[in-house]
């Protein structure tokens, strides 16, 4: 399916939109509560923007520092160029610890490189153990978000997955029942497993631990029963200590839940030691590139800065509504957008930068302040120069660069583009913005709340 | 070329670690931090309260106390008085002649309790390590968490229950909170894989 395609589907799809409404209403509503009891959210955002920065630039001292001080905790660490070297060391592990049954917990990383795939090739069992990972395991389906990877499932349709392949299913079909019917499902499952799979949200240079963040709990579950505990992570994941670590995660749950913190914040370094009753006996780090030192290379290295906290989706009007399936890859919404082409390549993702109506929500809302519009104009103009757009879109694109270029004359259309959004908008929503119609046709754009994003830029309000 | 250097390659000549840190340490700084104006007890009280975190508290004032504590809470909220106490001898050696105590962690249903090595007022976390004394598996199995922690351990921020760099237990954890999850519609559902009760009870 193309993305058009796939668009249209999403549109036509009622109980979409419902699902999408209720779960990124919410989602804003909290994150915004939770901003205004932390005032200094703006100044905290660019730091945390700096650190992460820091740390890109200086990728392989903190790399190099993870994996002695990781080494010296007991675990093993494995690098990885690509996923299909990435899930072929995770096979591998699993292989040599005789391992039938994996226990995962929710990492978007391994999403990325495919490991639900590399597992079931390998007949190895997997068992997702966060309950929206659960229900889209069921389903056969893939995330479509990267905080409620099953934000698009109605509870009807969750009551008939786990009714039909629960051991003990619930009786009512109440959101209560249903989550006690997979806690006693996933539980065992949990229980017996060879191995435990992680991702990582952070990994900290100077202590060599591993740190990852759930609600459910059921991380930890999944990871100390098991003899073998693999993570696999993302290089841009070094921080170089607790403290670092520690002003993200503030940042992150705000951003995702709008909750202070996260239930369960959980540091590993390393294997079972001795006297432990519990515990792993090996612990394995697979650090992934993946595209991400081209990224680096290649004009993308403030998107390194993404600590994956879904912020950007839930503000954003096109996400609000066609959801993440239609985007077509491993990560939706503006972040996704960014994303998809430098990992699935341009050709067939650059549909999705086009699919933005650059109104500057995301780059708000975003904990590490990725200026998420300029990289998606970046995709458009790359794949205007590459030839990939048709003659129409190139004339569009082409005024609208060249404006883009030279920061005055932009600011000065879109503020007239903003009074005129202002007088044709109706309840808040324009159909056609007619300075760019090039790529706003079949769009709608919001009404726009208090002078451009530029204006307030310049203000010094970011 | 193996994979590591290959990446390591890309990412170019690196800097050497001792050189980074005082830059490192000059971007955290002061790092900003949410309000929070008031006694730290009471924030942390106040933090345990919290809908997000639903945990109840009680208080007493030496060690010796917690055996008539712990009883109340099984009486009032457990039925049972029946208890998975972890190996540690400042807990085994206390009177227990009230309660049953487990030899294995109840999966699924029961009580288990820990010691907190601190408590953090500004998010309402309690913080824990794993020792041969203290294994971290049975405060996620059971169904009732009931946590010591002394009142000198309370803190003030995050910040101030940090571990220095250097050797970590196997593993540290923050519980702020019982588990909970809003996978399904968005509703919040508590007690999804891990605990869903929490009681704190501060000594001293
Ligand atoms: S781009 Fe920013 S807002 Fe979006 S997921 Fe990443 S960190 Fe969050």
């Amino acid at each position: 399916m193309s993305f058009a395609e796939r668009v249209d589907a999403a549109l036509h799809d009622p109980l979409l939109k419902t699902a999408i409404d209720r779960a990124t209403g919410t989602a804003q509503a909290k994150r915004a509560a939770a901003i205004a009891a932390f005032p200094s959210f703006e100044p905290a955002r660019r730091r945390a923007a700096a650190i992460k920065d820091h740390v890109i630039a200086n990728l392989g001292a903190y790399l190099a520092a993870f994996e002695a001080n990781a080494q010296a905790a007991g675990a093993a660490v494995h690098w990885a160029r690509t996923a299909d070297e990435a899930c072929a060391i995770v096979i591998d592990i699993c292989k040599k610890a005789d391992a039938k049954r994996v226990a995962r917990s929710k990492s978007m990383l391994g999403e990325e490189i495919g490991l639900p795939h590399a597992l079931e090739a390998a007949d190895i069992t997997r068992v997702e153990t966060d309950l929206a990972e659960h229900i889209i395991q069921l389903a056969h389906e893939r995330p479509s978000h990267i905080i409620w990877p099953a934000l698009h499932k109605t509870r009807e349709q969750v009551a008939d997955l786990f009714r039909a392949s629960h051991r003990s299913p619930q009786n009512e079909d109440t959101i209560p029942a249903m989550a006690a019917s997979a806690r006693r499902q996933l539980r065992e499952d949990m229980l017996s497993a060879d191995v435990g799979i992680s991702g990582a949200n952070f990994l900290i240079a100077d202590t060599g631990a591993v740190c990852t963040v759930t609600n459910e709990g059921n991380a930890e579950l999944s990871l100390v029963p098991p003899r073998v505990h693999i993570v696999t992570a993302g290089i841009e994941k070094v921080v170089p200590s607790m403290r670092h670590a520690t002003h993200l995660l503030r940042l992150l749950a705000r951003s995702a839940t709008g909750a202070a913190l996260t239930q369960y914040t959980t540091f590993y370094a390393g294997p079972r030691r001795p006297g432990d009753r519990e515990g792993p006996e090996e612990m394995h780090i697979v650090l992934v590139d993946n595209g991400r030192t081209r990224m680096r290379d290649e004009g993308l290295a403030e998107m390194l800065r993404c600590i994956r906290c879904g912020a950007c989706m839930n503000h954003c009007v096109v996400f609000r509504q066609i959801g993440g399936h239609a985007y077509g890859g491993t990560y939706p919404g503006p972040m996704g957008a960014v994303l998809t082409p430098a990992l699935d390549g341009l050709a067939g993702a650059k549909d999705l930068p086009n699919a933005c109506t650059l109104n500057g929500k995301c780059r708000e809302v975003c904990p590490v302040d990725i200026p998420l519009p300029t990289l998606l104009r970046g995709w458009r103009e790359k794949s205007w120069r590459e030839g990939l757009e048709p003659v129409t879109m190139r004339r569009g694109l082409g005024l609208w660069a060249w404006a883009a270029k030279r920061p005055a004359l932009y600011r000065l259309g879109t503020r007239v583009a903003i009074a005129a959004l202002r007088r044709f908008g109706r309840r808040g929503w324009i159909a056609r913005l007619p300075l760019a119609s090039g790529w706003t046709d079949g769009r709608d754009f919001p009404r726009p709340e208090a002078g451009s994003f530029m204006a307030r830029y310049r203000k010094g309000e970011r | 070329m193996s994979a590591r250097d290959a990446i390591l390659g890309k990412l170019g000549p690196a800097r050497p670690i001792a050189d980074l840190t005082a830059q490192a340490d000059a971007l955290i700084g002061h790092a900003e931090r949410p309000l929070l104006d008031g006694d730290t007890i009471d924030l942390f009280l106040a933090q345990l309260d919290q809908p997000s975190i639903a945990a109840t508290h009680d208080a007493v004032d030496t060690l010796g106390d917690l055996p008539a504590a712990v009883t109340r809470y099984l009486d009032a909220n457990v039925g049972a008085r029946a208890l998975y106490l972890p190996p540690d001898p400042q807990l085994l050696d206390l009177d227990w002649q009230s309660v049953t105590t487990l030899h294995s962690c109840p999966v699924d249903d029961g009580a288990v309790l820990a010691i907190a090595r601190a408590g953090v007022a500004e998010t309402g976390s309690l913080i824990f390590e794993t020792a041969p004394v203290a294994p971290m598996l049975p405060n996620f199995l059971a169904l009732h968490h009931l946590v010591v922690l002394h009142r000198a351990h309370v803190v003030r921020w995050l910040e101030d229950a940090l571990l220095p760099a250097g050797p970590q237990p196997r593993a540290h954890y923050w519980v702020t909170g019982v588990s909970g999850t809003t996978d399904i519609e968005g509703q919040y559902v508590r007690g999804a894989h891990g605990p869903r009760f929490l009681h704190v009870i501060l000594v001293g």
